[in-house]
């Protein structure tokens, strides 16, 4: 009986979410599937697979590399974006005086818009008048500047390196409010049965918060991948397709070679990788409905 | 099956209710004004604030029209005007460039303004460059130029005084002052090379004067129909280049693009920097004029330059439904007096004949080289394929290949090999 | 070891991992502050100053004079703030009626499409977006852009909404109902304040993702007199590259609002995350 009010509660949601994500998400998978190149439209129509075979088998901006491009940036993003929030999440559970000031300032990374970040990192990086290579030949640890941003060796590393800062407030925020929400009765429970400090954050916090884990790796890869931002202020992709993630091909071809068809194409892509993914994860976490 | 249905009926209702609020802005218009819509794409805020002037100049002028402008972020407008466009939007003077003008011709979205063109009185009064460039694609005037954008050498004088370097005259010379500077050390270096958006420009300068035979309606064919590149001196030209990176740019440069170009030959670690003349406005407040000088583009082994001419101006698209009162507009916007005016706000070299003699600021100071560009026997204009399908795909392809190249990924035969097959030859 | 002095050590540790945390966030920040107070000359200036040797505020007052930005401020704020109380009912609605929803298999099937709109690539729907507009007559229209930012943020918004009220038990509503209350009034008078940290926790989400939205407001706004923050800092990245001075002080100022709605809803936002189940 009530659940027909509750499904007229979310109409204007789900209102919103078909008229404004899912109608033109529709519209632009059909696009994937014609010529639809903005150098020509007189002669407009389906093509099959047309867009996903010339992307896959493009001889120069080489496709393998973009998908181990993507796969390492989410990775490693992922990773420590996780693991430091996690830790500034265990450092701030304790109150102390001046804490929340304190969550003010090493929050903040959240509240900036990716574009803001990607410039001012790059600025940052630079190989000239950049403030680290500045920082580490004033102590010594280096001699000459080092090209972060122009050496595919470090290239990754640095767009990664400015993905972590964005990101470890968002998984400081949400698990610091779920280790809050621990009961305490489990840690006393816990210290009488003898566990130690690590012994209770792996069979006592990390067991209760799962639920919360789960769902923000999940939504966290999600976001990650389709975040070209930061590496297109800093490096648009250089040098030589070293960052280019599907995320930043798909605004190049879009963008640059107006090439809707084809960029469509790489969005549809980078949703069937993360709905496999998704499925994988799921299963890999045991998670059942309540979890997500 | 109930439910879905009145599921659906509240989804109709309340996107009626959504649209019917969207359509009340549009109408509004004064009473016997008519109502013109520019959309400017080479956007910045003080560029914008001058147009917004010359708008209302010509409102002053003439009171029955009113015109609206749209001025989005650089990196954004042509992709904005290009989705404007291809949704019919009412637009009735748009800046169209050298790079979207066949893309917008192909679409059927520009006026023929040949009509308009042949009764202004300024026709004659035209550089010759200007009249071909309008006609760029299907020898029909799609757009009337606006601005010219011709590369030339800018040199750090007093950098080069330091080390009793001489400003070079030809090519190689430029290679050999890049390298000694930068064999200097203490973070001295020669060229301020430019690695990613948009290079390609840039790089063939340096190139083709050391290739030469160049076919001017196609600077990536050679006059007998062959990719140039891929030839003895194409190739040695590419390996100096290469060697110019590795011995005369800051090995940091192939990440940079235009302001890190900028900071490097402002802060003085590249005293050699080629760029268009809107580049001055970013030295504003920086750099003393006594401090550097500009030069035009060395000369290659070939004994010419080769420049390319970019250019960018208003055309009418055919869903105006005002194109007499648009070029009307544009014929103000390109007066002599106003387009100088203009050009001297912003950089670009002028599409007027009369300018360059009547007005002695475009042929002395900085602009002095472009002039010597201009006139000298040894310059030829070539353009870009600019109607060619794979135009729009080279800049990221010449990018990636191009870093690889630099980086020792690739070879400089490999790097040929792909460039030829991507252009078909 | 003594329990004190492993006491004493483990609090040096916390002191000292805080500390670095404190200066890996706030160096950036740092840095574009410094810019911004630095005369045009300085910017560039290398050796690098880390401290300017006289503060200008130069880059102010040219950020305000050469473009409306006082305007694209006053607009981010109304858009912002309208879209974000929005965002926040629409989704404390669907977010209850979600938690609260019984019918097993339409569940996972709407919560299988909350989910899966994170994975929509934003460049995907952006073309189909703006001929949709254009077709309605919708383009440069400030009160349809919020709605699409609505539609934007609902989905993450509804996720959250759900999570506070499933922490909330629903024998709350149960005792209301038996006090008389219609569905309604138990929402209202019982179920709303409870959960108000959480709706803050919503509305501070919201609000900082569409103060810096960028691409929908180019492609959806025409009017310079329209525009927002975000649009307009793009707009310092020209041709002729960009301005660093205006840059930095622009993005000084777009941090302002998100800073403030950060640090009055932080506290919420982790109470808003806990408050439920320490209840339950």
């Amino acid at each position: 009986m009530r659940n027909r009010w509750y499904l007229l509660m979310m109409a204007p949601g789900f209102i919103l979410l078909a008229l404004f994500l899912y109608i033109p998400l529709f519209m632009g998978v059909v696009m994937a599937f014609q010529n639809y190149n903005m150098f020509n439209l007189t002669d407009l129509h389906f093509i099959g697979l047309e867009n996903f075979t010339a992307i896959i088998t493009d001889k120069t901006i080489d496709f393998w590399q973009i998908l181990i491009n993507t796969a390492v940036w989410l990775f490693f993003s992922l990773l420590f974006q996780f693991v430091l929030g996690f830790g500034l999440a265990l450092l701030l559970k304790k109150p102390f005086a001046g804490r929340s000031i304190y969550s003010g300032f090493v929050f903040y990374a959240w509240a900036l818009s990716g574009f803001a970040i990607g410039l001012v990192w790059s600025w940052l990086f630079n190989g000239q008048v950049g403030l680290f290579n500045d920082i580490l030949m004033k102590l010594h640890l280096i001699d000459s500047p080092v090209g972060f941003l122009s050496n595919p060796k470090y290239a990754m590393v640095s767009v990664i390196i400015t993905n972590i800062w964005y990101g470890v407030p968002f998984f400081g925020i949400m698990l610091l409010a779920a280790l809050q929400s621990v009961p305490n009765e489990l840690y006393e429970a816990a210290v009488l049965d003898g566990c130690g400090p690590v012994k209770q954050l792996f069979s006592v916090t990390i067991p209760y918060i799962k639920p919360t884990i789960i769902s923000t790796i999940l939504l966290r890869t999600m976001w990650i991948i389709n975040f070209p931002d930061i590496i297109y202020a800093m490096t648009n992709g250089g040098p030589a397709n070293s960052t280019n993630i599907l995320a930043t091909q798909m605004i190049n071809k879009v963008y640059k070679q107006y090439d809707y068809g084809q960029g469509s194409a790489i969005g549809v892509i980078i949703m069937l990788l993360l709905l496999i993914y998704a499925v994988i994860y799921l299963k890999l976490t045991n998670a059942n409905e309540d979890n997500i | 099956m109930k439910k879905l249905t009145s599921m659906l009926l509240v989804f109709a209702l309340a996107a009626s209710i959504v649209f019917a609020g969207g359509s009340g802005e549009a109408a509004s218009s004064d009473s016997g004004k008519v109502k013109l819509t520019f959309f400017e794409t080479m956007t910045s805020p003080a560029r914008t604030q001058y147009i917004q002037e010359m708008i209302d100049r010509y409102e002053a002028e003439n009171p029955n029209i009113e015109i609206e402008l749209i001025s989005p972020p650089y990196e954004q407008s042509d992709s904005k005007l290009t989705m404007t466009l291809n949704s019919n939007q009412p637009l009735d003077i748009i800046e169209t460039r050298d790079y979207t003008l066949k893309q917008f011709v192909n679409n059927g979205w520009l006026r023929d303004l040949s009509g308009y063109i042949d009764s202004w009185e300024e026709k004659d009064n035209l550089l010759p460059l200007t009249l071909d460039a309008a006609r760029t694609v299907d020898d029909i005037p799609y757009l009337m130029p606006q601005f010219f954008y011709v590369k030339a050498l800018l040199v750090r004088t007093d950098i080069l005084d330091k080390y009793g370097i001489e400003i070079p005259t030809n090519l190689d010379e430029f290679y050999a002052a890049c390298k000694e500077l930068t064999s200097k050390g203490n973070g001295q270096y020669g060229y301020a090379l430019r690695g990613k958006s948009n290079i390609f420009k840039i790089f063939d300068v340096l190139i083709a004067g050391n290739v030469g035979n160049i076919n001017p309606e196609n600077f990536y064919e050679s006059n007998d129909g062959k990719f140039w590149l891929d030839s003895e001196a194409g190739r040695k030209a590419l390996a100096e280049y290469v060697d110019l990176y590795k011995n005369g740019c800051p090995p940091d440069s192939i990440n940079w693009g235009y302001n890190e170009q900028i900071n490097g030959f402002v802060s003085g670690i590249t005293p050699f920097l080629i760029q268009d003349p809107d580049v001055f406005s970013a030295f504003e407040g920086q750099l003393d004029p006594s401090q550097y000088t500009v030069v035009p583009i060395p000369v290659g082994t070939s004994g010419y330059r080769y420049l390319e001419y970019g250019f960018n101006g208003p055309s009418i698209p055919v869903s105006s439904e005002h194109p007499d009162e648009a070029w009307d507009f544009i014929e103000f916007m390109l007066s002599p007096e106003e387009g100088a005016a203009f050009c001297k706000m912003y950089g670009p070299l002028p599409v007027h004949e009369s300018v360059y003699n009547d007005d002695p600021y475009f042929s002395s100071g900085n602009y002095t080289a472009w002039s010597e560009e201009f006139n000298s026997p040894e310059t030829i204009f070539a353009m870009y394929p600019l109607d060619d399908p794979k135009y729009p795909g080279w800049a990221q392809l010449h990018e990636t290949t191009l870093q690889a190249l630099l980086l020792g990924e690739s070879t400089v035969d490999e790097t040929i090999e792909i460039w030829a097959d991507y252009w078909g030859y | 070891m003594k329990p004190r002095t492993r006491r004493n050590i483990s609090t040096a540790v916390r002191v000292l991992l805080l500390a670095i945390y404190l200066i890996a966030a706030i160096l950036p920040l740092y840095w574009i502050f410094i810019t911004s107070v630095k005369s045009p000359q300085e910017i560039y200036a290398f050796p690098l100053k880390y401290w300017p040797e006289k503060i200008s505020f130069a880059s102010y007052e040219k950020l305000f004079s050469i473009s409306t930005f006082g305007l694209y401020f006053r607009n981010s704020l109304v858009i912002s703030l309208l879209s974000s109380l929005g965002a926040m009912v629409v989704a404390v609605m669907s977010g209850f009626a979600l938690s609260r929803y019984s019918h097993s298999r339409s569940k996972g099937i709407i919560e299988l499409v909350m989910y899966f709109s994170q994975t929509i690539p934003s460049f995907i729907i952006m073309v189909p977006i703006f001929s949709i507009f254009s077709k309605i007559h919708a383009v440069n229209n400030r009160a349809m852009l919020g709605i699409v930012y609505i539609a934007t943020v609902v989905a993450f918004c509804t996720i959250m909404g759900k999570s506070f009220f499933d922490r909330i038990p629903a024998s709350l509503e149960e005792a209301a109902k038996i006090d008389g209350c219609n569905l309604f009034q138990s929402i209202t008078k019982v179920v709303l304040p409870i959960t108000l940290p959480g709706m803050a926790a919503i509305f501070c989400f919201a609000f900082i993702n569409i103060w810096n939205e960028l691409f929908l407001a180019v492609m959806l706004l025409n009017s310079s007199s329209k525009m927002t923050v975000p649009v307009a800092l793009n707009s310092f990245i020209s041709k002729a590259g960009i301005s660093w001075d205006v840059m930095s002080a622009g993005i000084v100022v777009a941090l302002l609002p998100t800073m403030v709605v950060f640090g009055i809803g932080q506290k919420y936002i982790v109470a808003g995350l806990t408050e439920g189940s320490v209840k339950g």
